[in-house]
């Protein structure tokens, strides 16, 4: 592949059309016909999951796209590998137009998608293999010997003649990595990898993905964990909303909010009613608060602020008059969960 | 060129591997298979039977309308090709219809492979399975109600014929289930349909004139009566030749009609973002 970017996404976007709800919904249902409308209650509403995004992947990088959940990060693969067509924009993978040669852009794909149940459980990992290589047009002799290293290359051999609904969640998203490998691609969509996955698998899998871009893969890959969008991606576009609102090397990121500081807190209750207050101190960017999953009832307040000293003091006076008690505090280096809180004012879980 | 149609061969015959050993685990598909299809003929013949009397008196007006007085070869032929052409009907919707449940379409709409091939594979296995039934049914016919059907190079010409009109079909409805989802209502009434209007267990001179109409303009009337008129009364080529043709136009138009229409709502169902909803 001579195209110096593997992916060229040129302001895509993507807008789904709500119905206006039928007669019998209207009748039947007021909550579903209101959801189907517009604020006028007449005109079908309309979603628009993807919102003019642009940008390109660079051959042998890992991109990737982070966002929470709804951001439109699942529609963008979709429509990369033409599964949906775009309303509007153009996007080429490996010098293939996705709407004017969307065969030929498949051919140069190898995609994953989200969930557990892309693959046929009632055959056995090796059957799914040698449907999905014939599919991907992988001459017959050439398929055994490829299927047979990647059983291998995925821990998958001694499973192989056993059907896929007896694999674990783990096997199940290696077979599928491994599917998406068969002819070889030159770049592959990985649509939140490790979703699902314990942490031990999890980490195995981010090892694997690190070796396909030695490999000189170009990989996709969307996630909602920013640790792991931080430590596999060479770049990394945030989307929210639709909208690309920061794309850049982490370390670049990063130090856009260089300046800013992180002061966490740590809390015996839950902190209702003060978080919006917080919110409004100065030189105060972000605020959120996360229960500690630790089997503990504590939460930690994170505030990003411009100037911990300054914050600090009317931070432990709000914190006081609400009656938290501090357990533990920390000022600390600003991490990519804290960009997307600076550009957005709220956390990736929100 | 060549390269492209064994490229779609490799997909045709791999897609219909996959339904075959998916289907062969499911182990009560043997007895659906199976019993169902000796059944189904066997309550006809009964019915006839008592139409007919005790002394078979009544089989002469049978005899009049049909052209033959063997009314239990006139039911099977007619039960047995409707249901092989019925499973042929709903073979590519219904498995369709299967991996929109299992979640396993988008996988194969992912893939480079012309999806065409795909659902002829499927509609293969289909084909392949269904000659389970068929065969059952001829068998119970032949040695348990001694019938003796002519299996000529015809007989087979127009079974494959019929196939080809039907599978076009069968493409026009898998575009409806990747359009509407859910198909249900519209099997069970076109399955009522073809029950009525085809003839499937009377001659179609008993119906009134406006149901032979109907039954003029669909492709499984003339198959049923092509299989009758020569496996049964022995009809020659000339006999049945303006048939025959009207059948394979029947072919011809559905099949590329069916094509049609599925790349049309294919690329539809992309553009309205609803291929992954079922």
């Amino acid at each position: 592949m001579s195209v110096a970017n593997a992916i060229e996404v040129d302001d895509l976007r993507r807008a789904f059309t709500r119905r206006a709800p039928g007669a019998l919904t209207r009748m039947f249902s007021r909550r579903r016909a209101k959801a189907c409308s517009g604020d006028d209650g007449r005109r079908p509403a309309a979603l628009v999951a993807v919102d003019g995004i642009s940008f390109g992947i660079r051959t042998g990088e890992i991109f990737g796209l982070l966002g929470p959940n709804g951001a439109g990060k699942t529609t963008t693969i979709k429509m990369l590998c033409t599964l949906l067509e775009p309303t509007s924009g153009t996007a080429r993978v490996a010098g293939f137009d996705i709407v004017r040669e969307p065969a030929r852009a498949r051919a140069s794909l190898g995609t994953v998608l989200s969930g557990e149940r892309s693959l046929y459980w009632k055959l056995t990992g090796r059957e799914n293999l040698e449907y999905f290589a014939a599919l991907y047009d992988v001459e017959p002799i050439t398929a055994r010997e490829r299927i047979t290293e990647l059983l291998d290359r995925f821990e998958l051999t001694d499973k192989a003649n056993e059907l896929v609904e007896r694999y674990s969640t783990g096997m199940r998203q290696r077979l599928s990595i491994a599917r998406a490998l068969l002819a070889n691609p030159p770049v592959l969509l990985l649509d939140e990898p490790t979703a699902g996955l314990d942490p031990q698998s999890a980490r195995n899998l981010r090892e694997v993905v690190r070796k396909l871009k030695d490999e000189g893969h170009t990989i996709l890959l969307t996630t909602h964990y920013m640790a792991e969008a931080d430590e596999l991606s060479d770049r990394i576009a945030i989307i929210d909303h639709g909208k690309v609102i920061a794309l850049d090397s982490p370390t670049a990121l990063k130090q856009h909010i260089q300046q800013m500081h992180s002061v966490e807190v740590e809390t015996d209750r839950a902190p209702d009613g003060i978080l919006d207050e917080l919110r409004s101190l100065p030189l105060v960017r972000g605020v959120e608060c996360v229960q500690s999953g630790n089997g503990y009832e504590t939460w930690t307040i994170r505030v990003l602020t411009e100037d911990s000293r300054q914050t600090l003091d009317a931070l432990l006076d709000l914190l006081r008059a609400g009656g938290e008690r501090v357990l533990n505090l920390r000022v600390a280096e600003p991490t990519l969960e804290d960009v997307f809180i600076a550009l957005t004012g709220k956390s990736l879980r929100d | 060129m060549s390269g492209t149609i064994s490229r779609t061969i490799r997909v045709f015959a791999a897609a219909a591997r996959r339904d075959l050993l998916i289907t062969t685990r499911y182990a009560d598909f043997v007895v659906g298979m199976l019993v169902w299809p000796i059944l189904m003929p066997s309550l006809t013949v009964f019915a006839a039977k008592a139409l007919a009397g005790p002394d078979g008196s009544g089989l002469s007006a049978f005899a009049d309308r049909t052209g033959t007085t063997d009314y239990v070869g006139f039911v099977f032929a007619g039960m047995v090709l409707w249901m092989w052409l019925n499973m042929v009907l709903w073979s590519v919707g219904g498995e369709l219809r299967a991996e929109q449940r299992r979640g396993t379409l988008e996988s194969n709409w992912m893939t480079p492979a012309p999806r065409l091939a795909i659902l002829l594979g499927s509609g293969l296995n289909q084909m392949i399975v269904s000659a389970i039934p068929v065969l059952a049914s001829l068998t119970v016919c032949s040695v348990a109600w001694r019938v003796r059907f002519a299996v000529t190079p015809l007989v087979g010409l127009v079974f494959l014929v019929s196939t080809i009109a039907v599978f076009g079909l069968a493409l026009a409805f898998a575009s409806l289930v990747l359009f509407l989802k859910e198909l249900n209502a519209a099997v069970f009434f076109l399955r009522g349909v073809f029950m009525v209007f085809c003839g499937l267990t009377s001659p179609l001179s008993v119906l009134p004139p406006w149901m032979r109409a109907v039954s003029k303009a669909l492709p499984l009337t003339y198959s049923i009566d092509l299989v009758r008129r020569l496996s049964l009364a022995g009809a020659s080529y000339a006999d049945v030749s303006h048939d025959f043709w009207i059948l394979t136009a029947f072919a011809a138009g559905l099949l590329i009609a069916g094509c049609l229409a599925f790349i049309v709502v294919d690329r539809a169902v992309r553009r309205r973002g609803t291929l992954g909803q079922y």
